[in-house]
């Protein structure tokens, strides 16, 4: 049952801002609710104050720049918007698709993508593509604005780069040029996935240019594979090729340790899911059988 | 199946009538044990232990009891030695704990306050000073030599109505044991030629219900006790309060509204004496609902593991099986001791043995008391045995069908000693099964079919009774109490009553169990109710259809031959009485009622079925197809079949949706869920975020569901229960496929990861 709490709506993100930092670890931003309320209700967080943010104007809003080159998502935009956006799902259709099959009906409909990232609960769907796309996360103050790209701004698990008195206020994804590929691709069996992976990838000429790829949930954050990106750059795409980026990234991932899945099985997922995303960017091989 | 013309407005038997509850249950009218107010009614929480074995040194309540609205706060110290125990079997538990916690999730204090938020505030703030005790939380650890017992298990008394013979309680962790031979099985051994033999573990498994566990306890008085309460089986839980506070019956009333689910979860009594205890000290009505979390740690099913051999000759005839299972049920027996009889009883499966032998014991341990859960006993062992069936099949040239056409029971064959004979055609039944998978036709890589077949014994203790009454408007009130859980109990009784009545379904009202109100019925579970309280309901509306016909044959002067009930009236060559001018010439007034009684019992009744019991057979039969992803082990169910083997299908929609409600269990059982207590005792995946229930996504790419109809139950029109078989068929369908495509495990559920591991460790 959630303890007793003010609730304060402020009108801007200066002023929500002020609020926090004011009342320091007394004080919840609240947006959609999804995760917060369980947290309130199992009583692991306890605070006097919510920040209503979702009255503020324009945290919402869906935009693609004039260049077409960067997507803006607001803070509060709910995964069903960004699912439904014809913006999002012209410009990048595979984050409209993940978006989709976020969760359920339910927490798409209330759940934003601001508080779906500042939560960076490791089993975030978003999260794990935002970083292979590159995004970038803006943060607010009353003392200013500054960008930190995704892949930096989650630090461990259940925490971000986000100071106590900012707000994530919107995410900035460059868009792919043509040729490029963008997949995600996850194994879930639970409520949350187990594994998730998030590849962007350009071949031309026969040969790989660039390949970002991130694997999620089985660590603590979701993580780029480093490594394997590097063996991929510069390669012309083979069923040999892909196995060696699958083998590096089953070495490369540092599962967390849990009572559902061993550390062996889940690299066995990363490795699964990462040749069949490959496969798939190249029509190769049989597509998404694990989503 | 048969589906006969469109139902008449008075003939709707064997036809697919909608729910007579739909509308109000779809529109929010249709009341829960959650949606009632009682007058000055408190709200209750607790505080549950974090030991799964200690002594309670000291309870500190650090200003709990002084926060505003807080009314009265129950410890162990108000209940010792003034309430005692209480339990279905053994009575083994206090309402709340008494100097020792004995699992994680143990109510160890509780709180009344005005509001539910009171209530919370005063359980963050108290904490709780324990004195750690060695525990037990495996089976293996519970049984080992020296291990610590917990409790004084030869000074346990009795439950009230457990029905299990002598208990013959021995010191340590045992609290039951059911054992049942037939010729001798070593003798039987030696002349195999094939011999299977395997070591299994079956999971401790959640019954989810979407309306957790809701008690209003309310006291009028000392000596008067008023309880609604989201529970299956009123009478029980009325005779057990009134036991435990020194009642009559008579003053325990017990109420039950619409059960948002129970599959067991709110079978014998769970929440009701700790909320009782707490309103008599707070001396006001109060209510304590679970969370789903909490009610995860009030019941679940009990985890398994047995050894299980089966001897054949090498032609696939099969000589002897022996089984030793040992069922985990937690910290208090509950219905514990009846689930180890139920899985031993099943053990055998319905098959032709020269000699079986079979052990089962219950098994106290410190985790979370287990209970019943559908199909309990059957689902637990009927894929051990049936996996063993078609390894000697493979080992010896037959497949899955042709060992079962070759060893089955035929119907009249004894299952087990004494008892009811098999009252069902197993052959037919699986042939249906196999056909409906499409059995022998090529299948591809990774793709496994499996069929599978066992008996429960179902029914429970025969007792029902039901009360019609047809009021002088022509209208009727059903008094029956079964409990309306979802399974449409509500609209079967309905179509009973309005075929022997010849009435319209829409004119009869059936109410829920209100044990002052609503006479008595034995339980609401085991596949009985359609069966047993079904019978006790049209033997009621037969008595009052006599009184209709004696009141017709006075007012007309006509012979009872001469005279039909049709359309709510007596009819004679074109003229009509309807029954409110029958009743209106029999009392002399517009007024009055007719009431039929109806009961059914174990002797002397005209069906004469139920006296060796069980009441019936029931029919675990499925089929699966099912493909794995060697990848990643993750199994993909493509086809999945049961056969109800009903007798006579008084609703067909209602027995599909058991069978696909029971299916969809049996697919969590088989392949999803399972409890997980850490080394600590505490369960790890205590909550829906962690533990997967299966849902719409989940559903097999196709599921079909026969309909078998042979006349041949004890209940009304031939019928015979359903509701459980397809758990436990579809649970072992989907293990014996896994092992068609290679997968071999000893283990379920067959999560992924297994199913990997399994697949490598046959490439090893």
């Amino acid at each position: 049952m959630i303890g007793v709490f003010d609730i304060a709506r402020p009108g801007s993100v200066a002023e929500a801002s002020a609020l926090l930092r004011e009342h320091g670890p007394d004080a919840a931003i609240y947006a959609g609710g999804t995760e917060l309320l369980i947290l309130l209700k199992d009583r692991l967080l306890e605070p006097s104050l919510l920040v209503d943010i979702k009255h503020i104007p324009g945290l919402d809003a869906i935009s693609l720049d004039p260049c077409g080159c960067l997507l803006r998502i607001g803070a509060l935009a709910t995964h069903r918007e960004i699912e439904r956006s014809e913006t999002v799902r012209a410009a990048l259709p595979e984050l409209a698709a993940t978006e989709a099959n976020v969760a359920n009906i339910r927490v798409r409909h209330a759940g934003t993508i601001g508080g779906n990232l500042s939560f960076a609960e490791p089993h975030s769907d978003p999260a794990t593509l935002l970083i292979a796309l590159g995004a970038t996360i803006a943060l607010e103050s009353d003392a200013g604005r500054r960008e930190v790209p995704a892949e930096d701004f989650f630090t461990g698990f259940l925490s971000t780069a986000r100071e106590p008195e900012e707000l994530l206020t919107e995410v900035l994804v460059p868009t792919v040029e043509p040729g490029t590929t963008v997949i995600y691709e996850r194994f879930k069996i639970h409520e949350r996935p187990s594994a998730s992976l998030g590849l962007v990838m350009d071949i031309e000429g026969g040969k790989i240019g660039t390949a970002r790829l991130v694997v999620g949930c089985i660590g603590e954050r979701p993580v780029r594979m480093i490594r394997a990106e590097a063996m991929l750059a510069g390669q012309a795409p083979s069923p040999d090729l892909f196995a060696t980026a699958a083998a590096l990234v089953r070495e490369e991932t540092d599962p967390t340790v849990d009572a559902f899945e061993s550390g062996d099985y889940k690299r066995q997922l990363a490795a699964t899911l990462t040749l069949r995303a490959l496969e798939r960017a190249t029509g190769s091989g049989a597509t998404g059988g694990a989503r | 199946m048969t589906r006969h013309a469109p139902p008449t407005d008075t003939t709707s038997i064997g036809h697919d009538v909608p729910r007579v509850d739909a509308v109000s249950k779809v529109t929010g009218q249709a009341r829960y044990a959650g949606d009632l107010q009682v007058a000055g009614m408190l709200h209750g929480r607790i505080w549950r232990s974090d030991r799964a074995h200690a002594r309670i040194i000291r309870i500190n309540l650090n200003g709990a009891d002084r926060i505003p609205g807080v009314v009265a706060i129950l410890t162990g110290d108000d209940i010792r030695g003034v309430v005692p125990n209480y339990g279905h079997a053994l009575k083994d538990r206090p309402p709340i704990a008494v100097d020792v916690v004995r699992f994680v999730g143990e109510p160890v204090v509780a709180v009344a306050a005005e509001t539910l938020t009171a209530a919370s505030d005063a359980i963050a703030l108290i904490d709780v000073e324990f004195e750690d005790l060695p525990a037990v939380v495996t089976i293996d650890a519970a049984l080992a030599d020296g291990a610590p017992a917990l409790h004084d298990t030869v000074h346990l008394k009795a439950g009230l109505y457990h029905g299990l013979g002598d208990l013959n309680l021995v010191p340590g962790n045992v609290c039951y044991h059911h054992a049942f031979a037939r010729g001798t099985v070593d003798d039987a051994f030696a002349e195999a030629d094939i011999i299977v033999e395997g070591e299994y573990t079956f999971p401790a498994v959640f019954q989810y219900a979407m309306e957790p566990h809701t008690t209003i306890a309310e006291w009028i008085g000392d000596s008067e006790l008023v309880v609604r309460s989201s529970c299956q089986h009123p009478f029980l839980v009325r005779g057990e309060l009134a036991d435990l506070f020194g009642l009559a019956v008579n003053d325990v009333r017990v109420i039950v509204p619409f059960l948002g689910g129970g599959f067991g979860a709110k079978s014998y009594t769970k929440m009701e004496p700790i909320t009782c205890c707490l309103a008599k000290k707070a001396r006001r009505p109060v209510r304590i609902a679970n969370s789903v979390d909490e009610s995860m740690v009030t019941t679940r099913r009990h985890g398994m593991k047995a050894w299980m051999r089966t001897g054949a000759k090498a032609d696939g005839t099969l000589l002897a099986r022996q089984v030793r299972a040992w069922f985990d049920t937690g910290a208090y027996a509950d219905n514990g001791p009846r689930v180890v009889a139920t899985g031993a009883d099943a053990a055998p499966g319905p098959y032709r043995w020269e000699a079986v032998k079979v052990d089962a014991w219950g098994v106290y341990t410190n985790t979370s008391p287990a209970g019943s859960y559908r199909a309990f006993g059957a689902t637990h062992l009927q894929w051990a045995g049936e996996t063993q069936i078609d390894e000697i099949g493979r080992r010896c040239g037959l497949d899955a069908l042709q060992m079962r056409e070759k060893n089955l029971l035929e119907a009249g064959e004894y299952v087990r000693p004494g008892g009811k004979p098999l009252d069902a055609d197993l052959k037919g039944d699986i042939r249906k099964a196999a056909e409906a998978l499409d059995w022998g036709s090529p299948k591809g890589p990774h793709v496994g079919r499996g069929l599978s077949v066992g008996l429960l014994a179902a029914g429970a203790q025969p007792v029902s009774t039901a009360i019609v009454r047809l009021e002088a408007d022509g209208s009727a009130l059903l008094l029956v109490s079964t409990t309306e859980v979802g399974q449409g109990t509500r609209t079967v009784f309905s179509q009973i009553v309005a075929e022997e009545l010849q009435m319209p379904m829409g004119r009869i009202k059936v109410i829920g169990a209100d044990t002052q109100n609503t006479p008595y019925d034995r339980s609401t579970g085991a596949s009985r109710s359609t069966t047993l309280a079904g019978m006790a309901v049209l033997r009621a509306a037969r008595e009052v259809r006599a009184q209709l016909l004696a009141i017709a044959r006075k007012v007309t002067g006509l012979p009872d031959a001469a005279i039909t009930l049709e359309g709510g009236a007596a009819r004679h060559e074109g003229e009509a009485w309807d029954y409110p001018t029958l009743i209106r010439k029999h009392f002399g007034m517009v007024g009055g009622e007719l009431i039929g009684r109806g009961e059914v019992r174990p002797e002397g009744n005209d069906d004469g079925s139920y006296a060796a019991g069980p009441v019936f057979w029931e029919v675990c039969l499925g089929g699966a197809e099912v493909e794995v992803d060697p990848a990643t082990g993750k199994v993909h169910v493509r086809k999945a079949v049961s056969v109800a083997d009903v007798g006579k299908a008084l609703n067909p929609r209602l027995v599909e949706a058991q069978e696909m409600g029971g299916a969809m269990q049996g697919l969590g059982n088989a392949l999803y869920e399972e409890m997980l207590f850490d080394a600590t005792g505490t369960l790890v995946n205590g909550s829906l975020y962690d533990y997967h229930v299966p849902t719409i996504a989940d559903l097999p790419d196709s599921f079909s569901s026969n309909i078998v109809e042979n006349g041949d139950g004890p209940g009304p029109y031939g019928s015979k229960g359903v509701g459980e078989g397809a758990l436990a068929g579809i649970a072992a369908a989907v293990a014996t496929a896994l092992a068609d495509a290679g997968v071999y495990l000893d283990e379920l559920p067959a999560t992924p990861e297994r199913v990997w591991r399994g697949l490598h460790r046959k490439q090893d």
